[in-house]
């Protein structure tokens, strides 16, 4: 083999073409999310003095452009934050004069947090409530199963959360977030009482995608040779649905819950405001509003690096449930 | 099976029941006041801070020369008695003795100096330095102060209050620490600042007035105002600033309610300066189309109050005293067809959803309202930022906007009406006649001269339908009933938390 055909078939090979998908991207990303937030009206001086930026002379803006970064071309501000995000620095906060590597590193551990009470809750409901549906098909409890998973598509995270907050603080005096948030390892009982109710509401919403795949899986795998060998060979019942039936059903499942995962990461921001938890969509959305933009910038690559690892991580679990993957 | 269900059901109430009781940390001895806000502080500068949020937590920890009374009196604050000359061009402080910074330092003229200096100077872009533009030298030691100004100017008194105009230590001005570091004259000390999470002041025991009750006052920030409200009922809370009528209508009688009628005023606002809107009558058939009653009744569930362009209690305009106080869609009917629209037309207005409560809801009820007129107005929904990069541009025909008030009328439009305003722009409209009202207004100093001035003014905004005037809303307080002692002020300052005590 030339040396041409040995570098080819590098470059072709399964893990180099998954790193430049990866890293292409990512830079895909980056490119968007800078231009998306160069595109809409205002900027970072209207941000931080709202109506007031009426009252500044030319001068003072012209200073103030000069300090937000903003007087440079667009390629110069792209490369500028690229440079600095590479070298591991993702730039500061403006308005709190912190770096938003510091913010971060306080507010991603509470949405992995949160991210992962839901899927945990989420996984463990909507599996129980699919194999219950599956067990029957066209029963009762199928169509109580199935209804649940409709309602939890259909009732907004919102709605749940303000309904769980207004009951519970009404009529029990029980609103554990109205506290300032407590991390894990600062207050392990506290945390766990913040992070209850909006780990129940994302569960919910991750339980229904996961009753209904675990739901469709089931049935099909239920039909295959396999399954009818396995009780033509008096296999117990409750084994054939656990070893084979569900085990062969587990890839759709963990795809649909690896990308619910992957979403709960970055669309807790509804969740995160009504139980007053600061984490990674507080900190979006804030800086949005403030158009804060290498904090918007750092954070969404933060975002999208995570739900590329989630991916790979599927992957290899995936691995782990089928070995025949591996070959 | 029957078992597991009794077991399943007691396991969820111990576990309800647990975290009942288990929630609440021990309460200590200390007078802890835990306030909940919507939004964060969004820097430690009182010079440049615009946003609601800093005002109210840095108000708690400067002070100003002249404070705002619950009747909207102008009080002594550091200073403790003034005078003007006869041509009010000049204004005479005596500072109040024996007050000293948060980090042990005295306060004198000295700092007056350098505070005034620093708001005056472009370089700091300080929010209120437009009020105090008139000021051509600040002179004075000890106690004594001497203000001199390029013009008449007796509101500037008014002027001096608030967190804007706070006194910083001019030590801390020259070493340039003013941001960084936190040392006023108020009630409370700055001890901390969690982003996104709290804001944490202790009491002064130097402060000058009586001596502070609270030992700490915790702003916490709970992103939503029926999470504030649940905050309250639990009782993790014990008073919260709300701004949503719907939500302070759900206060129970476990809590005290405060509602004050706020200086701030709804309103559509309609730039004349682009057609149709340039015609007159175009402007003058929206006024006579809509009823301010129900859009009161409709955006502000009845929660708020109907106002004409000034709100400032002692120049309030009579909100009767307009063309069209009541609907009257026959005369809408014959100014449009004046106009040369019989048959209707359309208006764009921008609005952003996010910026206040009633910001839809208004917007909502307006359209309906117009629709009757045969008037289409088009909603152009905006994010707040893009709504103020527009706002500011001047870069709409109408918009419905939600802005502050002030004790003074002059102080309150003198950057919109006259010609030479920083943001005539966006009030769209200006006439030598408002021009000449204003400089009236500012040069005189008896208070009977100027109720006259600003009535013509007000009057002169109604009657050529510059904007159209809708309510003021209410400011709301919640808090618990071991609460005492607070007294609300319209101007939403928090100040007042100096006297309230936690039994």
């Amino acid at each position: 083999m030339s040396f041409g055909e040995r570098i080819s078939r590098i470059l072709l090979s399964t893990p180099v073409l998954r790193i430049g998908s990866i890293l292409s991207t990512l830079f895909g990303i980056s490119i968007f999310v800078f231009l998306v937030l160069r595109v809409i009206p205002g900027d970072s001086i209207v941000g931080a003095f709202g109506i007031e930026t009426g009252l500044l002379t030319p001068e003072q803006i012209a200073q103030l452009k000069v300090y937000y970064g903003i007087d440079k071309s667009l390629p110069m501000q792209y490369i500028s934050w690229m440079q600095s995000f590479l070298s591991g620095n993702m730039g500061y906060s403006y308005s709190t004069g912190i770096s938003i590597a510091s913010l971060t590193a306080k507010a991603l551990p509470v949405t992995i947090e949160l991210a992962l009470i839901g899927t945990i809750l989420g996984v463990v409901m909507g599996i129980a409530i699919g194999t219950f549906s599956a067990r029957k098909p066209g029963s009762i409890r199928d169509f109580a199963g199935q209804l649940f998973g409709l309602m939890a598509l259909a009732v907004p995270g919102f709605v749940l959360s303000t309904t769980i907050v207004t009951i519970t603080a009404n009529k029990f005096h029980y609103f554990p977030n109205g506290y300032e948030f407590v991390r894990l390892w600062e207050d392990p009982w506290m945390n766990l009482q913040q992070m209850m109710f909006p780990g129940l509401v994302l569960g919910i919403a991750v339980a229904a995608p996961v009753m209904r795949t675990t739901r469709s899986a089931l049935l099909e795998t239920v039909d295959k040779d396999f399954v009818r060998t396995a009780i033509g060979k008096g296999v117990n019942a409750r084994k054939v649905q656990s070893r084979h039936v569900l085990r062969n059903s587990l890839i759709p499942i963990v795809t649909m819950t690896g990308i619910q995962f992957g979403y709960l990461l970055g669309g807790a921001v509804i969740v995160e405001n009504i139980f007053s938890l600061p984490g990674m969509g507080r900190q979006v959305l804030y800086a949005i509003t403030k158009r804060e933009y290498a904090t918007v910038q750092s954070s969404v690559m933060v975002f999208a690096i995570l739900f590329i690892t989630i991916n790979v991580i599927t992957d290899l679990i995936y691995r782990k449930i089928d070995p025949r993957i591996k070959k | 099976m029957k078992l597991s269900k009794k077991f399943a059901i007691f396991s969820i109430s111990t576990a309800l029941v647990a975290g009942v009781a288990f929630v609440a940390p021990a309460q200590a001895a200390s007078k802890d006041l835990a306030i909940g806000v919507t939004l964060d502080i969004d820097k430690l500068d009182p010079h440049t801070s615009t946003s609601f949020s800093t005002v109210r937590a840095l108000g708690l920890v400067y002070g100003s020369l002249v404070e705002v009374g619950p009747k909207l009196d102008i009080r002594s604050g550091l200073a403790a008695s003034w005078g003007f000359n006869a041509d009010s061009t000049e204004l005479r402080l005596k500072l109040r003795k024996n007050v000293k910074f948060h980090d042990g330092s005295a306060f004198d003229a000295e700092d007056v100096k350098a505070s005034l200096n620093r708001i005056l100077d472009v370089n700091t872009k300080a929010a209120a330095r437009a009020n105090i533009a008139t000021i051509t030298s600040i002179t004075g030691s000890g106690l004594s102060v001497l203000i001199k100004l390029s013009v008449p100017n007796a509101p500037i008194l008014a002027a001096l209050d608030g967190v804007n105009m706070s006194m910083l230590s001019s030590d801390d001005i020259a070493a340039n620490k003013i941001g960084k570091t936190v040392n006023g004259t108020g009630p409370f000390k700055y001890v901390s600042w969690e982003p996104g999470q709290s804001v944490k002041l202790e009491k002064n025991v130097t402060y000058w007035k009586a001596p502070v009750k609270l030992d700490t006052v915790t702003f916490r920030i709970i992103p939503t105002e029926a999470s504030i409200l649940a905050a309250l009922n639990a009782g993790t809370i014990q008073f919260s600033v709300l701004t949503s009528p719907t939500v302070a209508l759900q206060v129970g009688k476990n809590l005290n309610l405060y509602r004050t009628p706020g200086l701030g005023y709804v309103t559509l606002q309609l730039n004349a300066r682009v057609a149709p809107l340039n015609k007159l009558d175009v402007r003058l058939a929206i006024q006579c189309a809509i009823n301010r009653a129900e859009v009161v009744k409709t955006a502000a569930a009845g929660e708020a109050k109907v106002v004409g362009p000034i709100t400032s209690p002692a120049y309030a305009s009579d909100p009767d005293d307009r063309p069209c106080p009541n609907v009257d869609l026959a005369k809408t009917k014959k100014y449009l067809a004046d106009a040369g629209y019989a048959d209707g037309l359309t208006i764009k207005a921008i609005v952003s959803p996010t910026q206040y409560a009633t910001a839809s809801g208004t917007a909502q009820n307006l359209k309906a309202q117009l629709a009757k007129a045969g008037i289409n107005l088009e909603l152009d929904i905006l994010d707040n930022a893009t709504y103020v990069s527009r706002w500011l541009a001047g870069d709409f025909a109408a918009a419905v906007a939600n802005n502050g008030g002030r004790i003074d009328p002059d102080t309150m439009y003198t950057r919109y009406f006259p010609s030479t305003g920083n943001l005539n722009k966006v009030a769209g409209y200006s006439s030598a006649t408002m021009d000449a009202l204003f400089l009236k207004g500012k040069a005189t100093g008896r208070a009977a001269e100027r109720k006259l001035i600003y009535k013509s003014i007000s009057q002169e905004l109604e009657n050529n339908a510059v904007w159209i005037w809708l309510f003021a809303p209410y400011e709301y307080r919640a808090a618990a009933k071991n609460v005492t002692g607070f007294i609300p002020l319209a101007t939403g300052s928090l100040i007042e938390l100096r006297v309230v005590d936690l039994k």
